[in-house]
């Protein structure tokens, strides 16, 4: 059963809109990412869900219930603020205390969930800290802390990492997603950072211009992108200039540099159309490694970059450039500028898409 | 840590000149109302305590000072409120309006003040509204020359005040005004404070928007003081100078105690 669906939701403001007919269904206990760059409206669905902005229009529901209408303190929902929000007049303690001398708990349960909540995120002994005697870090473990405590139906976390410098970011990114994880608590996760959406999510809908444009798991976004935009977001990939021909199967059949070859692709590729090839890097296959299934391309080595796990070429595939990289293994071949080699790469691996 | 030696020694010469200008009108009043003579003369002619008793024992000044005390502190607590809401709303705004009225708030401290009294009295009179002489009619007089004071600081206050404060106590379960006495009146309290401060000095010490409201026989100590040299001239002014010095000093002390103890327990 989801525990959250938005219903058509819509923001405008004015001019144009900050999010358009946004339907979305989470489950239960999932861990849910909204991915987009910058003013897509990810934060803005976020505070809509959270209830500090009114829809213009679309419905929210928790479980059964339609919370559309209701304020913030009425929605059992927890939010953590890309800059923590710890209270600056209150101490780590009181900072916890304060959601659960709202629901007015006796003071003995009071400081046996802020002990209880202080280890959970592993802040034990931080009671009487204030906000500015925390790192950035901390303060992100007290904002967690304060929102736990109150046991939400929903978490709902904003950009938490951003603020973080990179080596922290690494280990939060595990420390959430385990805790998250232990609690078994609905989370939509907002963020920019692909690297975060990939590897925190169970599944990610990715954003761009309000609305939402695909929704799977991190598996299917990356390696089944549905649009172009979706592709060049996620990742790097090599777009290619094509003309469709016609179906096999379920695969498109597209011409490339004058060689015909098979390609996932969705029904609505017309054949005479052109339309656009993706392939990761890391899918294309050089020289020795290339099997015999695979469609064979003749391309000239324009350059090569050294970049320690990987190896980094620049290829020209007729009058198109192509990047490849390979594992940097033992005794893996190797090739110097101006070389002559043969790529392909395996069907299945690489998508048409509409131009 | 701040090096002490990186402050030159002109900015400490032009910082002690500047101090001494700005006090040297509080020592001239204290020492004349320190007179051992007759009149008001400075230097004085000795030093006694002759004309603080003399104040002391003045029904006139006595009633006046209470009549000033009593009058500021309403004064104060109106436009502390008055002010507090203005400033909420003009710093959390973002439409136009608020711009504007920003301005139009300031304009009681560039208007001079004998005109905004004049304009008052004008008012009162012509509309007969009942306010001509009155003491509802001066604390309006007091309220509208002492808000925007309080409207400056408080503003102040709230200029980078994060309100994600505000919505993350909202989705931990406090309502509008919970949240808003809980967090936002907490940390902008030392701003409210020194508004407050500003506006009991601004309305204990009014004059000239004073002139115009006053109610007859009740002078505020000002008025009092200036009535009595223009008769007189004795040093009682100069003692009655002394305790209004001395009230707004206490004020300001016990104010600012209160605020920073505040930041010490609190922040
Ligand atoms: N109060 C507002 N008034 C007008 N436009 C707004 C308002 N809030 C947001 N917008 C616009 O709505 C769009 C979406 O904003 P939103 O904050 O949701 O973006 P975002 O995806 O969170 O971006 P970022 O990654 O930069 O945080 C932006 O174009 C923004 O300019
Ligand atoms: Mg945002």
């Amino acid at each position: 059963m989801s525990d959250i669906r938005l219903v058509n939701l819509t923001k405008s403001y004015g001019e144009g809109n900050a999010v358009s007919e946004v339907n979305l269904e989470i489950g239960e206990g999932e861990f849910f990412s909204l991915l987009g760059p910058s003013g897509c409206g990810k934060s803005t669905t976020l505070r809509m869900i959270a209830g500090f902005i009114r829809p213009t229009s679309g419905q929210i529901f928790v479980g059964r219930d339609d919370i559309t209408a209701l304020p913030p303190e009425r929605r059992d929902i927890g939010i953590v603020f890309q800059n923590y929000a710890i209270f600056p007049h209150m101490n780590v303690a009181e900072n916890i205390a304060f959601g659960l001398k709202l629901r007015k708990l006796p003071k003995a349960e009071i400081a046996r969930r802020i002990e209880a909540a202080l280890k959970q995120v592993g802040l034990a002994g931080y009671d009487d800290r204030y906000q500015r005697q925390l790192s950035g870090g901390e303060q992100q473990r007290v904002a967690l802390a304060r929102v736990l405590v109150t046991e939400p139906r929903i978490l709902l976390l904003d950009e938490p990492l951003s603020a973080l410098d990179k080596g922290l970011r690494e280990e939060m990114k595990f420390w959430i997603k385990d805790l998250q994880k232990k609690l078994r608590i609905t989370t939509v996760y907002v963020t920019h950072d692909q690297d975060e959406a990939l590897t925190m999510s169970d599944r990610i809908g990715v954003m761009s211009k309000s609305r939402i444009v695909q929704v799977g798991s991190p598996q299917e976004i990356y390696e089944r992108p549905k649009t172009l935009f979706v592709t060049s977001f996620i990742g790097h990939s090599n777009v290619l200039d094509v003309t469709v021909t016609g179906r096999e199967g379920d695969m498109a059949v597209v011409v490339l540099d004058g060689r015909e070859m098979r390609a996932r692709g969705a029904a609505d590729l017309k054949p005479g159309a052109s339309a656009k090839l993706v392939v990761r890097p890391e899918n294309i296959l050089m020289g020795a490694a290339l099997g015999d299934g695979e469609p064979r391309l003749a391309a000239t080595v324009l350059s090569e970059t050294y970049q320690g796990a990987l190896v980094r070429y620049r290829l020209k595939l007729g009058s198109q450039e192509i990047v490849a990289e390979r594992q940097n293994q033992a005794h893996v071949e190797r090739f110097a500028p101006g070389t002559e080699i043969m790529i392909g790469w395996d069907p299945g691996w690489s998508e048409a898409l509409t131009a | 840590m701040r090096d002490e030696a990186a402050v030159s020694l002109l900015f400490k010469a032009v910082a002690m000149l500047t101090l001494v200008v700005l006090l040297l009108p509080v020592v001239i009043v204290v020492l004349a109302g320190l007179n051992a003579g007759d009149y008001l003369t400075f230097p004085p002619k000795g030093l006694s305590l002759r004309w603080v008793v003399a104040f002391l024992g003045s029904a006139t000044f006595m009633s006046a000072y209470v009549y000033s005390f009593v009058l500021a502190l309403v004064a104060t607590l109106i436009s502390t409120v008055i002010g507090t809401l203005a400033s909420l709303y003009l710093s959390r705004s973002r439409s136009g309006a608020a711009a504007a009225l920003r301005g139009f708030f300031m304009l009681p401290v560039v208007l001079p003040g004998v005109v905004l009294g004049l304009a008052l009295y004008i008012f009162y009179v012509t509309t007969d509204i009942g306010l001509a002489r009155t003491f509802a009619g001066l604390l309006i007089g007091h309220v509208l020359v002492t808000c925007p004071f309080v409207i400056a600081t408080v503003t102040a206050s709230m200029v980078g005040f994060d309100l994600s404060l505000e919505e993350a106590a909202r989705s931990l379960g406090a309502s509008p005004w919970t949240a808003f006495r809980k967090i936002t009146l907490r940390l902008i309290a030392p701003g409210i404070s020194a508004g407050a401060i500003f506006a009991f000095i601004v309305s204990f010490g009014q004059f000239e928007t004073t002139l115009f409201l006053t109610v007859p026989n009740h002078e505020p100590l000002p008025m009092a003081m200036y009535i009595s040299l223009r008769y007189k001239f004795e040093p009682t002014a100069a003692a009655a100078g002394i305790f209004a010095i001395a009230l707004v000093a206490l004020s300001t002390v016990v104010s600012s105690r209160l605020v920073s103890l505040r930041r010490v327990f609190r922040a």
